[in-house]
């Protein structure tokens, strides 16, 4: 009884503090924005020309599926920072000190990124019925065949995005940007690639082939020549249908019902495998760095440095003269805070970092042009992803907003110096290409290149200090990475190679975007200055 | 040099008044900034720090007001936040760099600089280390360090001495003093003795108002002759607190001393005694309280 009343306690009061914050709001604002997709066929299912009629059964279908595929993605990065936060606040220290066990924390935490992840799910479930109320294709309302996909396809799926959450943020590898990036990949395979590679329909985490597949059945019962395509997309306008057909949803066997309780369960395992992992808020359990420099150290430094804090040996009050600063000794002095910056961005990175994007340099000169230009280069730029990621967040993260935001003109000579800190790693990470590009003459692909430069620092600075944190950046630069780069999507190839002939049309607009990121960034920074 | 603090109100979400009508005028010295939590001291310091802006009122440098023109202030300002970080990857000698260059100190001068300053705080030894393995009294030592980077002539430090073990707070105190010649420093803290041991003047803020500026000598004399000792027995002991005001108290073989501060003697044993900052301050805050119970009765 206490143990359920700790793990209730544990995750209501993560709960509150989240909904309490304005960041909910734009969790459920972002929700608000899959409805209305959905609702306005911006986000639909089709299969080929077809679609279903909008009776309960599809509507149900279609924005839990909706709900399922971008909720997981998205509401991952959300909710990954329960964790995190009792280890910021120092909380976490006090829950230390307490009979709470790792089990229960873990399943608080849990709990309360399900909770959080429920909240989306149950907006897009109102949205679905005000759907079907607007779009009167079908006026009878079946709320069980509306609302059981969310219950029985979308849930489940939140159970298990929260559960990954809870052990990446265990996990001393993937607690950070590592972790959002891997997150990316995890989430394709378990919302796609899984049932597709294994061959095995019910290897399903997250449904997503449950129910299209059932889709797909109905609409070779009532289409003649239909060719088995379906996609979940999203467009600027509603696609046009050549046909609708009447699908009467997913028949909820009790084997499918068993399989979809089945990864609700897997989920709960997750949980007790991140307990497994959890350090209890003692990080020298995963990493001692003290423990190991401590080798160099004289012992009596040794066995303090062990302790994980640590004082050095008392020594007598020394008088000690401090020179006063001459006048001329100020200035501005932008250089220094720029090499500065770029020493902060790289300061940590671990010799294979730097192994691997020699390697991707050596490489971007060896292979043929267009692959130099192409995957190699995105590739050399997303390596760096984790270093442009902290720009702009930095000051939050550490806590150094006081100190530095107190300095003069600091507005334009420090984010000015961390900008062009970051334009340096990415000009330095491609210059295989970008010096090959230069070479040949290729103007236009140079321009590209350029715009990329521009673009990658630009877009990480706009959200680092609007968001304060480099999640954001991790999840939608890994999103555009694969989607554009690897999949040679046009527009989101930030290295333009997939432009073609508009590769200097989408390069100004590279730099357009990169100019008003900049702006914002600015902007931004300059409301916080006055604000704080 | 002048800081002159002119009416000056901070409101917060939630129509708390952090500070209210706050008026200060400060010339070269040590001016210690005294309160219970909550008093508003921090945000006092954040808006003369020009990190946080005042509601209304007015913090004017040198007659220039610092809303409207903060880099007037903040290049001649050393703050020593009460919370801050540091970036963990960095060592004491980075940091200080990296914070010298956003301060527009030019290398020559700030490598010197960072030198003398870290063998001030005592942490030459391990300057090359990374901070994030320093224990919270050196990283407090490194925030006293860089807020002394850029040879300040306004020097706000907000609760300095926490973390810090004795021998480190003597040794600031004494860095203070040797500091304040021809600057002026504002050090805010709810510890009387590190205030007592080197302030020239002295602020008393509690719920966001100003309760009292003075020299100490000036404060200590406002309780003269208000100051008792009285030996009761222990059983006694709360209901002297309820009647007067007991600063200290310390048990002994033949009863409880009580160390009382009241216009007259209570008691007739009482035996008149000096003075501390510390009546004065809990004699001023007594005073508040008891105005504001009147006010709220009225």
């Amino acid at each position: 009884m206490n143990l359920a009343r700790s793990i209730y306690a544990l995750a209501r009061a993560d709960f509150l503090e989240r909904v309490r914050r304005y960041s909910l709001l734009l969790t459920i604002l972002f929700a608000g924005f899959l409805g209305y997709g959905a609702a306005t066929g911006r986000i639909a299912v089709h299969l080929g020309d077809y679609r279903g009629v909008y009776t309960s059964a599809w509507i149900g279908a279609l924005v839990a599926l909706v709900t399922t595929c971008f909720v997981s993605l998205v509401g991952f990065y959300i909710v990954k920072n329960a964790v995190d936060r009792d280890r910021q606040t120092g909380v976490g220290q006090i829950l230390a000190a307490t009979p709470l066990s790792k089990v229960s924390y873990a399943l608080g935490k849990f709990l309360s990124n399900f909770a959080v992840l429920s909240v989306m799910v149950l907006v897009l479930a109102i949205a679905a019925v005000a759907m079907q109320f607007f779009a009167a294709e079908d006026p009878h309302l079946d709320t069980v065949a509306l609302l059981l996909p969310f219950l029985l396809i979308a849930l489940p799926a939140m159970a298990l995005t929260a559960a990954v959450a809870v052990l990446f943020e265990t996990l001393p590898v993937l607690n950070g940007g590592v972790g959002n990036v891997v997150w990316f990949f995890a989430w394709a395979v378990l919302g796609i690639g899984l049932p597709e590679l294994s061959g095995k329909h019910w290897l399903d985490p997250m449904g997503l082939t449950t129910v299209a597949n059932d889709m797909i059945a109905g609409a070779r019962a009532n289409i003649p020549g239909y060719k088995d395509s379906f996609s979940l997309s999203i467009a600027d306008q509603p696609s046009k249908i050549v046909e609708t057909f009447r699908w009467h949803g997913v028949p909820w066997t009790s084997q499918i019902v068993l399989l979809r309780l089945g990864w609700t369960a897997a989920a709960v395992l997750i949980v007790l495998l991140a307990a497994l992992f959890f350090d209890r808020f003692d990080s020298a359990r995963w990493f001692m760095p003290s423990l190991r420099r401590a080798k160099k150290l004289p012992p009596p430094q040794l066995a303090e440095q062990a302790n994980g804090g640590t004082a050095l040996p008392a020594k007598p009050a020394v008088a000690v003269h401090l020179t006063p600063l001459a006048a001329t000794a100020r200035g501005s002095a932008f250089f220094r805070i720029f090499t500065a910056e770029l020493r902060l961005a790289l300061k940590g990175v671990r010799w294979w970092w730097y192994a691997v994007a020699a390697g991707l340099l050596i490489a971007q000169f060896a292979a043929p042009l267009e692959i130099s230009r192409g995957p190699l280069l995105a590739t050399a730029w997303i390596w760096a992803i984790l270093i442009w990621s902290a720009m702009g967040s930095r000051e939050s993260r550490f806590s150094t907003r006081s100190l530095l935001f107190s300095c003069a003109n600091i507005l334009p000579r420090q984010l000015s110096a961390c900008f062009l800190a970051g334009v340096t790693v990415a000009i330095l990470a491609g210059a295989g290409a970008g010096i090959r590009l230069l070479l040949t003459g290729n103007s236009s692909g140079l321009l590209a290149w350029f715009a990329g430069t521009l673009f990658l620092p630009s877009l990480a600075l706009a959200l680092g200090v609007w968001s304060g944190t480099g999640k954001p950046y991790e999840g939608l630069l890994t999103a555009i990475w694969y989607v554009g780069p690897m999949n040679h999507t046009p527009g989101l190839d930030f290295t333009g190679t997939a432009s073609g002939p508009l590769v200097i049309h989408y390069a100004f607009v590279y730099i357009a975007m990169s100019v008003a990121l900049l702006a914002f960034a600015f902007v931004m920074r300059s409301r916080q200055l006055r604000s704080d | 040099m002048q800081l002159k603090v002119e009416n000056l109100s901070k409101n917060y979400r939630g129509n708390v008044q952090a500070l209210r009508g706050v008026q200060i005028s400060l010339r070269p010295g040590i001016l210690g900034l005294l309160g219970p939590n909550g008093a508003g001291k921090s945000t006092l310091m954040r808006i003369l720090a020009t990190v946080t802006r005042p509601s209304s009122g007015r913090v004017s440098w040198n007659e220039t007001d610092i809303a409207q023109n903060p880099d007037s202030l903040r290049n001649t300002l050393g703050y020593l936040p009460q919370d801050f970080g540091v970036y963990p990857n960095l060592s004491a000698i980075e940091f200080l760099e990296y914070l010298a260059a956003v301060k527009g100190i030019s290398a020559d001068a700030s490598k010197k600089r960072i030198n003398e300053l870290l063998e001030l705080v005592n942490l030459a030894d391990a300057a090359k280390r990374p901070l994030g393995g320093y224990s919270g009294g050196m990283r407090q030592r490194v925030g006293i360090a860089q807020a002394l980077l850029n040879d300040p002539q306004l020097l706000i430090v907000d609760e300095p001495t926490a973390g810090l073990d004795p021998e480190e707070r003597v040794r600031f105190r004494n860095l203070l003093s040797e500091l304040s010649g021809e600057r002026i420093v504002i050090l805010s803290t709810h510890i009387v003795s590190d205030v007592e041991a080197v302030a020239t003047s002295i602020a008393i803020l509690a719920h966001g108002q100003l309760l009292a500026h003075d020299s100490p000598e000036g404060l200590l004399a406002s309780v003269a002759g208000k100051v008792w000792e009285v030996v009761i027995p222990s059983d006694q002991l709360q209901a002297l607190r309820n009647k007067h005001l007991v600063s200290s108290t310390a048990h002994r073989s033949d009863g409880v001393h009580a160390r009382v501060v009241a216009n007259s003697a209570p008691g007739l044993s009482a035996r008149p005694l000096e003075p501390s900052l510390e009546d004065a301050y809990l004699a001023t805050l007594s005073a508040q309280r008891a105005n504001e119970h009147a006010g709220a009765a009225a």
